[in-house]
Parts: C-alpha cells; sequence; structure tokens
C-alpha cells in the first residue's frame, strides 16, 4: 500500500497571552491508501486543527507534510487550492455549501474548477446525486434542504474529483440521528470502495466505522488503535475511557 | 433621563472604540454639510461690500429709470412727459433727498480690440444729495473734462487715472475711477458706464452720442419703506405702442440683481449640496447599519441586561447626533473659509467679498441637512430593531436565496467563466445596497457627462467671435461659466469621493457577508484570485446601472443647461466610451482591495467563524 498522508512533526501554534498554544505539537502520521483513519480527542485537543492542516486549510508552524508523495507543507495559498482540487476532498460539521448554490451545482463545483466541462461535471455530480439517494434534491437550494440531506451533497461534492483523500470533520455533528445512520452508512460504503478517509469526530459510532483510531490530546497522539471489521462502540468508549478521553 | 444619560455614554464608548467607522461616518456627512457651508457662506458674501459702497455714495432707496431707443426721435415728447411727472416725484411725501434726473447718452467704447455698449451719464460736479460715486482713484467730474469710469469698466480696460479710453472712436483722457451702487459693475452688467460734465456730453453729442434717457434718484426718510413707495407712484409707460421703458426700483431689489454671478455658484453649490446630501443618506444608512452589526455582541449583552430595542435606537442617534454635530460645525468652518476665496472670483463684487453673518437660520439649515441624513440613514435599521425581537437580526448576513438565480444560469450557458458566475450569483442578495452604489456612481457619471460638456462648449465659445458691442461682457460670461464648470467638477468629484466610499463601504461588507461562501470555495479549490474575481463581479452591477444611467442622465441635464450664451455642443463618443470604460476599470480596482484582503485570510478561521 502507498502512503496517501505522511506528516511528520507537524506543529501548529496559536498566539496567546502566555506563551502560545501548541494546538497541533510534533504529531507523525501516516495514512495508507484506502485506509479509514478516525481521530478523536477532547474538545480542543487540537484533532480540527490537524485536519484543517492536512487539507492546507491552515499552515503548519514546523514539520512536513506529504499528501500522494508531494511535498505540500511549503505551498502557496494558490498552489494549494489547486492541490486540493484534484486531491483533497472536504466533509464539515456545518456542511458549508455554497447558499447560492443548488444542490446539483454545489457537488460539480470542484470539478468545474478543475476545468472538467459542464456536461460532464453535471454528469458526474448527478450521478454521486443517484448514489447519495438525493438526486430529487439536485435543484434546491441548501436552505431547502434537511441537514441530513445537504451532508450528503457536502460528501458528494468532497467525491466528484476522486480526491486522493476525503478529510471529514464532525461529519455527523449537526445531525440527527436518522440522519447519522445514513452517513455511517456511507462512510461504511466508501471504507469498502478503498476511498482514503480521515474522520475527526466525537461520535464513537463513526469512529467504529474506521479501520484505526487516533486519539488526540494536548496536540498530540497519545493512542492509536487497529480496529477490526467487528470493532464495537462499546469497545471504543472502554478504549478511550482508559485514555482518559471524553469520547 | 436616565436612559438618555446611559445613551450617551454607551455612544461616547462606542465612538471611542470604532473611530474608525465613526470617522468614515463623520467625512461623508462632512462632505454634504461642507459643501452647504460654502453655498450658504458664498450667497450673500456681496452684499456687506455693496452696503458699504451705498452708504459711503449715499445711496438711493428708490430709483426711477427711463429709456427709449436712441434711434426714435417720435418718442421723446412722451419721455419729455415722464421727466415732468418725475419731478413730482421728487416731492412726494417722504422723500428726503433727491439726485438728477441725470441724463444718459448712448455710444460705444473700445474695449480690449473689441467695442462695447456704453452710457454716459451727464452730471454737473456736484455734490449729489443722493448717489455722489465714491471716487476710488483720480478725482471726481470738474474743471478740465475727461471721464470718469465706472470701476468694472477700468478694471476691465486696465485703465486709470490719467490714461485715455476710445469713445465714439475718440481718445479721452480718464479723470478718475468711481463706484457706485446706482449701476452693476462691468462687464456682467451692460453697458458700460462713464460719467462726463455736461461741457463733456456737448463733445460726444458732436461725435454720435444720443439720449436714450434719464436716471432719478430718491432717498426716503424710511428706507424700509422703499416698496411700498414704489408700489404707490408706480411710472407706467401710458402710450403702449411706445418703445420708452420706464420702470422703478427699490434700493433691496438693485442690490439682489447686483452679483448675478455669486448667485449663480451659490446656486450651483446649493444644487451640489442637495445631490450630494441626498447620496449621503444613501451612505450613511449603510454605513449605520454596518456600525451597527458590529456592535452586535454589545447589543446582545445589553438585552441580556434588559435594555430594550428603544434604547439601543437611542444610543444609536445619540452616538450618530454627535458625528453629525461635528460634521455641521467642519461644514460650517470649511464655507466660512473657502467662501471668500471662491466670491473673490467675482466680477460683480464692490470690493472684498465678505461671508454673511453665521446666523440661526443659515446654521439650521446646515445642520436640518445633517440631521436629516442621520435620521434617515438610522430610520430603516432602528425600524427593523424596533419591529423585532432581538436586533441580532440586523447584523445577520444576508438572507439566503429563495430560488436559483436565472441570470446566472445564463451567464454559465453562454460560457462565463466560473468565478463570473459565481459574482452573478451574489450580485442581487443585497439589492440596496447595490442600488445604493449604483445611485452614487451614476450621479458622479452624470455630472462628468455634464462637466465634459461644458468644456467642450466653452471651448467653442472662446473661440467665437463677440458680437459688436459685446467684446467683453461676452468674456466676462466665459468666466462665469468657467466657475460654474469648476463647481460641476468639483461636484462630480465629490460625488465620486462619495461613491468611492459607498463602494468600500459596501464591498467590505459585502466581502464580510461572502466570508463563509469564498473560505467555502477555497475549501474546494478555487484560487484566491478565483474568489477576488467572483467579489468584483457581484459588485459591478452597481457599474453597469451606473454607466446605463448616468450617461443619458448626464446628457439630458446637459441639453437642459444648453442655450442662452452656451453653444450647443454634442459631447464626443469617444469621450462616452472611455467614460463607459474606465468607470468599471476604477471600480473594480476599489472594490478588489477588500476583496483581496479576504482572499489573504487563511480559510481555517473563516470556516470555524461561519
Amino acid at each position: 500500500m502507498s502512503e496517501v498522508i505522511d506528516a511528520r512533526g507537524l506543529v501548529r501554534r496559536y498566539p496567546a497571552d502566555g506563551p502560545p498554544v501548541r494546538a497541533v505539537d510534533g504529531v507523525d502520521l501516516v495514512v495508507e491508501a484506502g485506509e479509514t483513519v478516525s481521530v478523536m480527542g477532547p474538545s480542543g485537543c487540537g484533532k480540527s486543527t490537524l485536519l484543517h492542516l492536512l487539507g492546507g486549510l491552515e499552515r503548519p508552524d514546523a514539520g512536513e507534510l506529504r499528501l500522494g508523495g508531494r511535498r505540500v507543507d511549503g505551498l502557496s495559498e494558490t498552489q494549494w487550492a489547486i492541490f486540493r482540487r484534484r486531491s483533497v476532498g472536504f466533509v464539515f460539521q456545518a456542511f458549508h455549501l455554497v447558499d447560492e448554490l443548488t444542490a446539483v451545482e454545489n457537488v460539480e463545483l470542484p470539478a468545474l474548477l478543475l476545468g472538467v466541462s459542464r456536461r460532464d461535471a453535471r454528469r458526474r455530480a448527478m450521478g454521486l446525486l443517484e448514489r447519495l439517494a438525493v438526486a430529487e434534491r439536485a435543484g434546491h437550494l441548501p436552505d431547502r434542504l434537511s441537514g441530513g440531506e445537504q451532508q450528503r451533497v457536502a460528501v458528494a461534492r468532497a467525491l466528484i474529483n476522486e480526491p486522493l483523500v476525503v478529510l471529514a470533520d464532525e461529519p455527523t455533528g449537526n445531525l440527527d440521528s436518522r440522519a447519522t445512520g445514513d452517513i455511517l452508512k456511507l462512510f461504511a460504503e466508501l471504507r469498502q470502495a478503498r476511498q482514503t478517509l480521515l474522520i475527526v469526530t466525537h461520535d464513537a459510532r463513526v469512529a467504529s466505522t474506521a479501520d484505526r483510531l487516533l486519539t488526540m490530546r494536548d496536540g498530540t497522539i497519545v493512542a492509536q488503535t487497529r480496529l477490526g471489521s467487528g470493532a464495537s462502540v462499546a469497545g471504543i468508549l472502554a478504549s478511550l475511557a482508559d485514555l482518559g478521553g471524553d469520547g | 433621563m436616565r436612559s438618555l444619560r446611559l445613551a450617551v455614554r454607551l455612544a461616547l464608548r462606542n465612538l471611542r472604540r470604532r473611530p474608525a467607522q465613526g470617522a468614515l461616518l463623520l467625512l461623508t456627512l462632512t462632505i454634504a454639510t461642507g459643501v452647504l457651508g460654502v453655498a450658504t457662506s458664498v450667497y450673500g458674501s456681496a452684499d456687506a461690500p455693496w452696503d458699504r459702497v451705498w452708504r459711503a455714495t449715499n445711496g438711493f432707496h428708490v430709483s426711477l429709470g427711463v429709456y427709449h431707443p436712441p434711434d426714435e426721435p417720435g418718442n421723446r415728447a412722451f419721455v419729455a412727459e415722464l421727466r415732468r411727472r418725475s419731478e413730482h416725484l421728487a416731492t412726494a411725501p417722504g422723500v428726503i433727498g433727491v439726485g438728477g434726473p441725470w441724463t444718459h447718452l448712448y455710444g460705444s467704447i473700445e474695449v480690449g480690440g473689441g467695442s462695447e455698449d456704453l452710457t454716459a451719464e451727464v452730471r454737473d460736479p456736484g455734490p449729489y444729495e443722493v448717489d455722489q460715486p465714491l471716487v476710488t482713484s483720480g478725482r471726481w467730474l470738474g474743471e478740465g473734462g475727461g471721464v470718469v469710469l465706472e470701476s468694472g469698466l477700468a478694471a476691465t480696460l486696465q485703465a486709470g487715472p490719467g490714461d485715455t479710453v476710445v469713445i465714439q472712436g475718440r481718445p479721452l483722457p480718464v479723470r478718475g475711477v468711481a463706484s457706485t451702487v446706482s449701476r452693476g459693475r462691468f462687464p456682467l452688467s451692460r453697458p458700460a458706464q462713464v460719467w462726463v460734465t455736461p461741457e463733456t456730453a456737448r463733445q460726444l453729442r458732436d461725435l454720435g452720442m444720443t439720449e436714450e434717457g434719464f436716471e432719478l434718484q430718491l432717498r426716503l426718510a424710511d428706507p424700509e419703506d422703499a416698496a411700498e413707495f414704489v408700489a404707490a407712484h408706480s411710472l407706467e409707460a401710458t402710450d403702449p405702442s411706445s418703445a420708452v421703458i420706464a420702470y422703478m426700483e427699490t434700493w433691496q431689489q438693485r442690490r439682489a440683481d447686483s452679483h448675478s454671478d455669486i448667485d449663480i455658484l451659490a446656486g450651483t453649490l446649493f444644487a451640489a449640496g442637495a445631490l450630494i446630501a441626498i447620496l449621503t443618506v444613501a451612505t450613511a444608512a449603510v454605513l449605520i447599519t454596518g456600525r451597527m452589526a458590529t456592535q452586535l455582541r454589545q447589543v446582545g449583552t445589553l438585552k441580556a441586561v434588559g435594555v430594550t430595542p428603544r434604547q439601543i435606537v437611542l444610543v444609536l442617534l445619540v452616538e450618530h447626533l454627535a458625528i453629525a454635530a461635528g460634521a455641521i460645525a467642519i461644514g460650517l468652518g470649511i464655507g466660512r473659509l473657502l467662501a471668500p476665496r471662491i466670491a473673490a472670483t467675482s466680477v460683480t463684487v464692490l470690493g472684498t467679498p465678505e461671508p454673511p453673518p453665521l446666523t440661526w437660520a443659515r446654521v439650521a439649515m446646515v445642520a436640518a441637512v445633517a440631521c436629516a441624513v442621520v435620521l434617515l440613514g438610522t430610520i430603516r435599521p432602528a425600524l427593523r430593531g424596533i419591529r423585532q425581537s432581538t436586533l441580532r437580526s440586523l447584523a445577520a448576513g444576508p438572507r439566503p436565496p429563495r430560488r436559483p438565480g436565472r441570470l446566472a444560469r445564463l451567464a454559465a450557458n453562454l460560457g462565463v467563466p466560473l468565478p463570473g458566475v459565481l459574482g452573478i450569483r451574489s450580485a442581487w442578495r443585497r439589492p440596496g445596497r447595490l442600488l445604493t452604489n449604483a445611485a452614487g456612481l451614476l450621479l458622479g457619471v452624470a455630472m462628468i457627462v455634464v462637466a465634459l460638456a461644458l468644456r467642450d462648449s466653452l471651448g467653442l465659445l472662446s473661440l467665437k467671435p463677440s458680437e459688436p458691442g459685446h467684446a467683453a461682457s461676452d468674456a466676462a460670461v466665459g468666466i462665469l461659466y468657467d466657475q460654474v464648470r469648476a463647481v460641476i467638477l468639483a461636484t462630480a468629484g465629490l460625488l465620486l469621493v462619495l461613491a468611492t466610499i459607498n463602494a468600500i463601504i459596501v464591498a467590505t461588507f459585502a466581502a464580510r457577508d461572502a466570508a463563509g461562501n469564498h473560505a467555502v470555495l477555497r475549501a474546494v479549490g478555487a484560487t484566491p484570485r478565483q474568489t477576488v474575481t467572483a467579489l468584483v463581479v457581484s459588485q459591478l452591477g452597481a457599474c453597469a446601472i451606473a454607466v446605463v444611467v448616468g450617461i443619458p442622465l448626464g446628457l439630458g441635464l446637459w441639453s437642459l443647461m444648453e442655450g442662452g450664451d452656451l453653444p450647443q455642443v454634442s459631447v464626443s463618443t469617444r469621450a462616452l466610451v472611455l467614460l463607459a470604460a474606465a468607470v468599471p476599470v476604477v471600480f473594480a480596482a476599489i472594490v478588489s482591495v477588500p476583496a483581496r484582503l479576504l482572499a489573504r485570510r487563511p480559510v481555517a478561521p473563516l470556516l470555524t467563524y461561519e
């Protein structure tokens, strides 16, 4: 298996009244192609910051980052944007759909940015929406979609350019239990399809869909657990409790 | 009372905490109050010097003028009848002093290589009970002949005692230069005037000057009775077939008519001030709404401790009225400072212009405009605040669109690049702000079109040969139009400054509104340049409206101004095309500044903020 994510000594500090806060403090992380990795930990432990660093939404203060074998920690904003089109898909807790664009337009946006023709981009977008069971809502603006529908559209958008990795930040944080179930099913399908996936979550059920569970505290990865296909929520919660996390 | 004290305290704290926003509102208001301050100070600035000359010359309270065409001898009997009646007028009750009647001769004088119509007023050496001209250099009429020049004529000729002037083709020595209020200053007041003795008048008659009427000046026991006196003693021409003109005038009327160029300048400034004030309302509204938005946290805190929306609105009003008070003071100060310099360009003022006293009425006029701007600008956000249970709505982002934009879809189908399509999507989310921007820009564009037309027309005017007898006065009219053009250009400039402020404010708010969406766009692969382009395109609708409406509006305004002394011209298509091209380019450069600042910010915090 090849390495999709290879991070070495990633550091991200934020200024504070006293000494700077090290939100990510020397994280080493390797994610193989086709692997699904969950990251859990208490609030403020640096999970989301790590995800943002991996996707180029924030810059590390120190460390090296390779995505798909390419060194990316020194890319400019523009270079990162172009790289993200092709290689990174994001799914956010707050969905972050562009509210002026319909569902299908949101999905096809990364493809259009990549230079795919309008017709092909629309075809791909509709295909994904059908696969995610929201095709009938394709022409609606985000404001008219339920939370679950919006998140499925966001997942479709993340997948449209068949990225190297999908980075999901609390993807079920704003969803009810039924919509959460739909997303869990979706992630399970992605895992089976060998889509590389890194999920930051507080939800043990979501974490249980991964191949590997990372636990973070105070900006560092304090534990790694390889999960079997039968990993249970109770088991994950128990292991987190052993580490003192809030799961 | 406690509410007011609280409002004052909070308002002062807000002003201290957000000085830049306050300064921007102050600048916007000051542009309006400054122009109006200048207008109020220019208007009437010729009155004090006029009054000084009027008092120094024992000026008239009522003037009777009788004129007839010099080439109609058949009227002479009727003119003689009017002269007899005027002598009766001199003995009317209330009259305490009489000057004249003084005979007027008609002829011509050489001025600047051309000739001007001339009135020679025939007087004995005096002194006179009424209208003793104020000699500013040389001597008054007396032994030895020669002419005394009216001061405006002397200034135009650059002639003084010892020089000669050419009247009826004959050089005559200048004896002196004098000012009077019985005649407006040459060249805007025509014909030119000289004073001559009866002896010189005989020589002038021999040279072909002919009688054209006479003038009688009266002083009354009470100058304020002048209008009543005129109404009671109207000397109308009783022969309707006659070409004789007889008219009576009060000193107040003559004073009001004595400085037409200043009145035109002041009128143009008032119009400009009104136009700017209207636009300022729109700018202030956007600023105030934005200012309220930035005070969201404070509003929430205040509400939490029991402050009502009405009290919050009171805080806003106190804050903005305090800024308005500053703008009023600065505007009036600017007026006092600039008015004498502007009025000094006048060719009609008798001496040095002086801004009129700063009466309560003048202050109230400027204050009313500033307060109206603030109230109108605050009223909409205030009403929204009162109507809704929380002021949070004031700070909320734009309402999500209800349906997908058709124009953007059309643009996409036509192959418009993606950033452009995204910009079009955003364009109509804040129609009020877009129209505010458009209004500012289109007024500025219209003013530029008028100024361009005026420039071309004045160019033609300067090339046009003067009509016989109007050489100097045509030049003076040209100067006046130059001044008007300068005011129009300055107005266009101020409107464009306001439009720029507007554009920056609106673009900044648009950038703030779009921050979330643009962060998302960048997260899915849009480059900073693409998001900047999208934001700029979203604001260009204002430009399109400004160009499409502003240019025809300017041409329409110009067609209203044409006529009179101005040669008709069409603004060149090239100039209009250049203007139409330049406005969007400059506007795009301005609105791209906040967009670029936004694009520099890292994506993650923007997403987290959202």
